[in-house]
């Protein structure tokens, strides 16, 4: 009797066991099809117009929108080989092409309505300018990750100096004051007037400065631990999680709720932390990859809670949409190529106020694209490819 | 007084007139009769797999106007842009496209071949050997619906004929064993991905370092110096080659047993491998072709338009090889040249020829019969219906436009034909839906 009831129970576990086993894998399949809420883009094939006088973009490596939705970006000039750059050679040996100058703008339509930067008088423009960022008087903000690349620049809407921030020329030292470790970009918290930079290809931090008088007021590393400037080699998916930022610290964009979003790019992860350095959480995206990193900027949805945030990952030539509460991928769109709405290592995103995402590429991507936003609807869990027009 | 105001007035008639007369030059020269194109910046459909196309240095159309697409699988980043084709991978996306890529019309990839060591693979099953060319270079489909492609490698001295199906490949010339030729010295030709490998940051091709160049031999009957392209002649059964990076000279083949009939050189001389200075705007045209000659086209009517890249020129010449004509395109070029490439408008007349200029970034819309620069479109650029370095061009039946980039361009591209129409003669620059 006793061993019957032990082989009734046996059974029953095996029964048991195999039924919950078909059940993971039905819930699997339905994974695979999942839909989620989430908002929907679709690429714009013909923006921006055309630029004037042959010119073509370098890397392109910052983009930021301006209270009127004009759309600036940042390449760098120095990228465009000779094979492309005829027009520029001396004398020229063709008609076409001419690198542009380093920042651009873009009115909402796409039409070039501005463009300067370029050394001048009183400053020191970056040996390898990255970033570009555009604060609530519309100032604008450019960054530096060439080797001597220790101060930024800040500069009004059409290109004037209004200050030059921290000194050049200086190695890293993520505990300095007195200068930056080759900035990759800069955001801003209107409220408490500070400028957060990602600090960066040299260092390993996060610095707050007053935007007033560019002083270092705070700085802190990864989980808001001091910065060490020891190097970390290279990222292993399957070794714990190191304490420290890797270089390069991309993004450090803070949002209206006062918190702040750091992309450390090759360590595969976004941490997060009240604006006085305190650490909050982190996510691993894509942690299986290696070399550039998975995580390269961070944009947020317009909406008043910034319901979304919007990764470029241009490593693995996507965009990821994912819940800013929770941090989980909801969907993402992209992949890899010359066309339109595929990338070649997208590698900076922003917002304008209608909800459209803007892109840039870098190393031989060298596009500006911009993503239509078309409202919260369903979309796959799966990545979602080129998002064509009228391909939905 | 009087005659002060008489001087003024004939002045400003004198003004009027020449202003009217410039007007009316003007007019007569802004706008012409020519074919209009519109990119089609959604053709084709994106590829699977995180598939990507190298620089694209070959386009034909077969009798269903598919699109055959030949690249360099070894014109990419492996650090930047390739992460998902190393051991183990580096991310996601992404890896090289196979060799060649047939589209259909809508756009849609419906088969590809790949070289895989000696081997080919159609669709990814393997169906034959062969000595693929080092630097594969030119594709076109002869009057039996055969796939040929040249070899524009430093030691590339034979083309490839492969049946529709991959199985059966004839090497037309002598091929060159690569690594034989290694101890061989010379200079690297290879300038299709030349341009890449010096792109920008992240950009460089990752490609193996070439084995040093042969020797060109532009009067050999067995071999070629660097075939960049090819056109058929049913009629007579002949081949034409562009040869090429190192020869510099038209063979005729005969297109069943490959054999070389008869070559030229510019004007129709015999051809000559000395050192040709080079080009120089305003001075007397060279009496050899430059390298690379990267076209040799028939026309229905019997002509046979070359692509004289380095010295901007097209020459024409008979099916036998006597000189008719030439023209030199955008005449102040240097570097690569102005003409890479030439097709033809699909009218029985095929009125007009086509100049992929892959070094002004555009395409020139000519008269055939005069040779005349009617109009252009196209300016550089990574945005649909820019360029960078339109390397290859062809047309299909219905007169659409396709066309591929090199280098960093790395594209193909279709231009919708709109029929014949009142264009600028200026370059209309990029030609957009709804411009």
């Amino acid at each position: 009797m006793k061993r019957t009831h032990q082989v009734i129970l046996g059974t029953g576990l095996v029964v048991a066991i195999t039924a919950l086993g078909f059940a993971q894998a039905a819930l699997d399949a339905k994974a695979d099809q999942q839909t989620v809420q989430a908002p929907i883009f679709e690429v714009d094939p013909l923006w921006p117009k055309p630029l004037p006088n042959h010119w073509v973009l370098g890397s392109a490596i910052g983009v930021g929108v301006d209270s009127r939705d004009h759309v600036f970006i940042i390449h760098r000039r120095e990228s465009v080989a000779q094979t492309e750059a005829g027009a520029a050679a001396d004398p020229p040996i063709s008609e076409c092409c001419i690198p542009a100058p380093p920042v651009l703008e873009f009115d909402p339509e796409g039409n070039l309505v501005g463009h300067w930067g370029g050394p001048g008088e009183g400053y020191t423009w970056p040996s390898s300018n990255h970033g570009i960022a555009i604060d609530h008087k519309d100032n604008i903000w450019i960054g530096g990750n060439g080797g001597a690349d220790s101060h930024i620049l800040k500069f009004t809407h059409d290109g004037q100096l209004l200050m030059q921030i921290g000194r050049v020329g200086q190695p890293a030292n993520s505990r300095s004051t007195e200068h930056f470790g080759r900035v990759a970009k800069i955001s801003f918290d209107p409220a408490a007037n500070e400028a957060y930079l990602a600090d960066g290809y040299g260092n390993k931090r996060v610095a707050v400065i007053d935007m007033d008088d560019g002083r270092v007021k705070r700085f802190w590393g990864a989980y808001g631990n001091e910065p060490d400037d020891t190097n970390l080699g290279p990222y292993n998916p399957d070794a714990p999680l190191v304490q420290q930022f890797r270089n390069p610290v991309h993004c450090a964009d803070p949002t209206l709720d006062g918190l702040v979003y750091v992309c450390d790019r090759p360590n595969d992860r976004i941490q997060v932390f009240r604006t006085d350095g305190t650490f909050v959480n982190e996510v691993r995206i894509a942690p299986r990859t290696l070399g550039d990193g998975s995580v390269w900027d961070i944009a947020f949805s317009r909406d008043p809670e910034q319901k979304y945030l919007y990764l470029a990952d241009g490593k693995n030539m996507k965009v990821y949409v994912i819940d800013r509460p929770s941090l989980q991928i909801l969907t993402s769109f992209g992949d890899g190529g010359r066309q339109p709405g595929q990338f070649f290592a997208v590698h900076s995103i922003a917002t304008d106020a209608q909800g459209n995402i803007f892109t840039t590429e870098t190393y031989e991507g060298k596009r500006v694209q911009k993503f239509v936003y078309k409202g919260v609807g369903s979309v796959s869990t799966r990545n979602q490819g080129a998002v064509w027009p009228g391909r939905r | 007084m009087r005659r002060r105001h008489w001087i003024v007035g004939a002045i400003l008639v004198a003004i009027i007139a020449a202003a009217a007369g410039l007007a009316r030059l003007d007019a007569g020269q802004q706008t012409v009769q020519a074919p209009i194109f519109e990119v089609d910046p959604l053709w084709p459909k994106p590829l699977p797999n995180h598939w990507l196309l190298g620089s694209a240095v070959g386009v034909a159309i077969d009798a269903r106007d598919h699109i055959f697409v030949i690249s360099l699988p070894d014109s990419f980043n492996t650090r930047t842009e390739i992460g998902a084709a190393t051991d183990p991978p580096t991310g996601e996306c992404c890896l090289p496209s196979p060799n060649i890529l047939e589209f259909d019309a809508a756009g849609t990839l419906v088969s590809h071949w790949a070289a895989r060591g000696g081997n080919i693979q159609v669709d990814g099953i393997d169906v034959g050997r062969a000595a693929w060319p080092v630097v594969n270079h030119g594709i076109a489909l002869d009057p039996q619906g055969n796939l040929w492609i040249g070899g524009a490698g430093g030691t590339d001295t034979h083309l490839l004929k492969f049946s529709r199906n991959g199985r059966t490949v004839v090497p037309v010339g002598q091929p060159t064993d690569a690594a034989a030729a290694a101890g061989a010295r010379g200079t690297g030709v290879s300038d299709t991905a030349a341009g890449g490998r010096r792109g920008g940051r992240g950009g460089r091709g990752g490609g193996a370092q070439a084995p040093p160049a042969l020797p060109p031999n532009s009067n050999a009957t067995d071999r070629f110096g660097g075939a960049a392209a090819v056109s058929f002649d049913a009629a007579a059964n002949e081949a034409f080659i562009a040869d090429g990076y190192r020869n510099r000279r038209v063979a005729v083949v005969d297109l069943t047993n490959g054999t070389v009939k008869r070559f030229w050189g510019a004007y129709g001389d015999p051809p000559a491998d000395g050192p040709v200075a080079p080009y120089t705007p305003g001075a007397t045209p060279a009496r050899q072709f430059g390298t690379p000659v990267t076209c040799a086209e028939l026309a229905a009517d019997g002509m046979v338009y070359i692509c004289d890249r380095s010295n901007n020129r097209i020459q024409v010449f008979r099916k036998d090889g006597t000189f008719v004509q030439e023209k030199i395109i955008a005449p102040q070029t240097r570097g690569a040249g102005s003409v890479w490439d030439i097709a033809f408008s699909r009218d029985p007349q095929q009125r007009y020829l086509y100049v992929a200029d892959g070094m002004n970034m555009k395409v020139h819309i000519l008269d055939r019969q005069s040779l005349d620069v009617l109009t252009s479109f196209g300016d550089g650029g990574r945005q649909p219906g820019q360029f960078y370095a339109v390397h290859s061009i062809a047309t299909d039946s219905q007169g659409n436009i396709y066309t591929t980039e090199t280098y960093q361009g790395k594209r193909v591209q279709k231009f919708v034909f709109r029929g014949v129409g009142t264009v600028t003669r200026a370059n209309r620059g990029v030609v957009w839906p709804g411009r």
